[in-house]
């Protein structure tokens, strides 16, 4: 066997232990990735499942959205019946929390009216005038 | 990762396997044989098999650890082969059977397994003890009497057992076996304690400390590892034993007052038995000064440090080196074999799968609910860990070398059946605590 095609072969065996590594190292990173995502995903995604003209708009919530009227907030809500900025969306570890902007014609949670800050579970239903919306 | 990523590459690690083999047979001016597809098909069986028991058995388990495994594996396979060249022994045969019985019971672990949990070992932890008490003692049963089983000494240390079943004879190392048993009585005795254990402790400064009464299990393995340093000469076990009772101690209380202890009594056991034992005192000798006496006790670390010297950064090439120069190159110091033939790229590499196997081991106790199962875990991830560095590190010279085998690669069948258990238990583990 020539030397030149040994000494060939031997680097392509390094080279492939090497790619085995970083394809096991990939397939751990993709694995808790997938992981990481998805509990961060849990509950702190808001998608509109009832309205006139932004039906299944998704609003991925990350630190704080505001949401209103106005085209100033950060999700504009085309609802007659929203306040200019009608409610604050805080993301947290596990979820988010919904603060209410003194808002005139209140958010529900749940059909309940939001009096102080409330804790948003996967799940939940949030109803600003004629807009539903739900917490996925 | 899915179990198909994890299949795939079960199949590349079983490449490298033949690949390895038949570089080493190209470089020795042989043509291509038999060997290389002999060396695939074992592998893709054994560990093929395997997967495929996991995704019968225990289909929610991980699908992270049987690769690394693998290839862990097929690195120390090939060299071993490529010792077998040097020296004319035949090993990488007996070998061959080795990978395909131990498959067989990992996979056989995790079917008796499937119609129960892994927690029918904490009710019945008493018996298991027993039962590996028994396994560590059974070498020291006589060599000379009529009965097929017998103790064996081998190199000065009796860990060795004799079945001797007619037409053939059978040698094996209860311990490796016995060590599992060990690792889940103490789990289980830790996770029925563990409360009693974390709060009795005064604090002194920064340290917490346990209560006395408390240090009793703490003294009794202690008491346990010198008696195998005395009855059977072996430091590695003896060593083994200890640290990772003190780690799983730590693990289960969060005791910083437990690993000083531990410490300090380890470093009283080691001063006596090296006052004490010769062997003890030779091991010290050869890791100080392997150079100084080089024709004696250093021989085999310093032809260890000459083989990872040459190696230099790529290595000499498989079967292009020397590894056949160090003494018991194939089972105690594979990763010097593996340093020369590969250099320091394969060894990084080694270390790598290792560190992935590991910390996989310790991912699975960290997600655990359940507390005997996530100590269990963490125990098994801790005995894996502490033979990697007590034996990687015996041959860098970084502590005394200690005889204990480099877990998955080196030569040896009741390892290997010892680790693959191992690792059939972890993964049943992460089956149960799989969300």
């Amino acid at each position: 066997m020539p030397d030149i095609i040994l000494a060939l072969l031997r680097i392509i065996f390094l080279g492939l232990v090497y790619l085995f590594v970083w394809q096991v190292a990939r397939a751990i990173g993709t694995h808790l990735g997938i992981s990481l995502r998805q509990s961060r995903r849990e509950g702190s995604r808001v998608v509109m499942i009832k309205s006139e003209t932004q039906q299944g708009t998704e609003v991925d919530v990350q630190d704080v959205t505001v949401l209103g009227r106005s085209p100033e907030a950060d999700v504009n809500l085309d609802d007659p019946y929203a306040s200019e900025f009608h409610m604050r969306l805080v993301a947290h570890e596990n979820g988010m929390v919904l603060h209410d902007l003194g808002s005139t014609n209140g958010t529900y949670v749940n059909g309940r009216r939001v009096i102080a800050p409330i804790s948003l579970r996967r799940g939940d239903t949030i109803q600003v005038g004629k807009t539903v919306m739900e917490v996925r | 990762m899915t179990r198909n990523t994890e299949g795939a590459l079960i199949v590349a690690a079983s490449v490298l396997a033949a690949f390895g083999v038949t570089l080493v047979n190209f470089a020795q001016d042989r043509s291509l044989d038999a060997q290389t597809a002999l060396t695939f098909l074992v592998f893709l069986i054994a560990f093929g098999g395997l997967h495929l028991a996991v995704r019968a058995f225990a289909p929610k388990a991980t699908p992270l650890l049987l690769a690394p495994v693998t290839a862990l594996t097929a690195l120390g396979f090939f060299q071993i082969y490529r010792l077998d060249l040097a020296m004319g022994t035949d090993r990488a045969s007996f070998q061959r059977w080795w990978i395909l019985i131990a498959a067989t019971l990992a996979s056989l672990t995790l079917l008796v397994f499937k119609g129960t949990t892994i927690s029918i070992l904490r009710r019945y932890r008493n018996i298991t003890l027993l039962i590996s008490l028994a396994l560590i003692l059974l070498p020291n049963l006589p060599t000379d009497w009529g009965f097929p089983l017998r103790g064996l000494s081998v190199n000065g240390s009796r860990l060795w057992v004799l079945l001797d079943v007619g037409f053939t004879s059978f040698q094996f190392q209860p311990a490796e076996l016995a060590k599992l048993g060990l690792v889940a009585y103490v789990a289980g005795y830790l996770a029925d304690h563990q409360r009693a254990l974390r709060e009795a402790r005064r604090r002194m400064g920064p340290i917490a400390f346990p209560e006395p009464r408390q240090l009793i299990p703490l003294l009794v393995t202690w008491g346990i590892s010198v008696l195998i340093l005395i009855s059977q000469r072996d430091l590695g076990a003896s060593l083994l034993l200890f640290v990772g009772f003190v780690l799983l101690l730590y693990a289960a209380t969060g005791t910083t007052g437990y690993l000083v202890a531990g410490g300090f009594m380890g470093l009283v056991a080691g001063v006596a038995s090296y006052l004490a034992f010769d062997h003890v005192q030779r091991r010290v000798i050869a890791w100080v000064a392997p150079f100084e006496h080089y024709e004696n006790e250093g021989f085999q670390i310093a032809q260890g440090l000459f083989a990872l010297g040459t190696g230099s950064l790529s290595g000499a090439g498989p079967g292009l080196g020397r590894p056949d120069l160090i003494p018991n190159a194939s089972t105690d110091f594979i990763f010097a074999a593996v340093g020369e033939e590969l250099g320091f790229a394969g060894t990084v590499s080694v270390i790598a799968l290792f560190a992935v196997t590991v910390a996989v081991g310790l991912g699975i106790a960290f997600r655990s609910r359940d507390t005997f199962r996530k100590l269990f875990a963490a125990g098994l991830s801790f005995v894996l860990a502490v033979q990697t560095i007590l034996i990687i590190g015996g041959i860098v010279r970084l502590v005394p070398l200690t005889g204990i085998t480099l877990p998955f690669m080196s030569y040896g069948g009741s390892a290997l059946v010892g680790n693959m258990i191992l690792v059939a238990l972890l993964l049943r583990i992460s089956h149960e605590e799989a969300p």
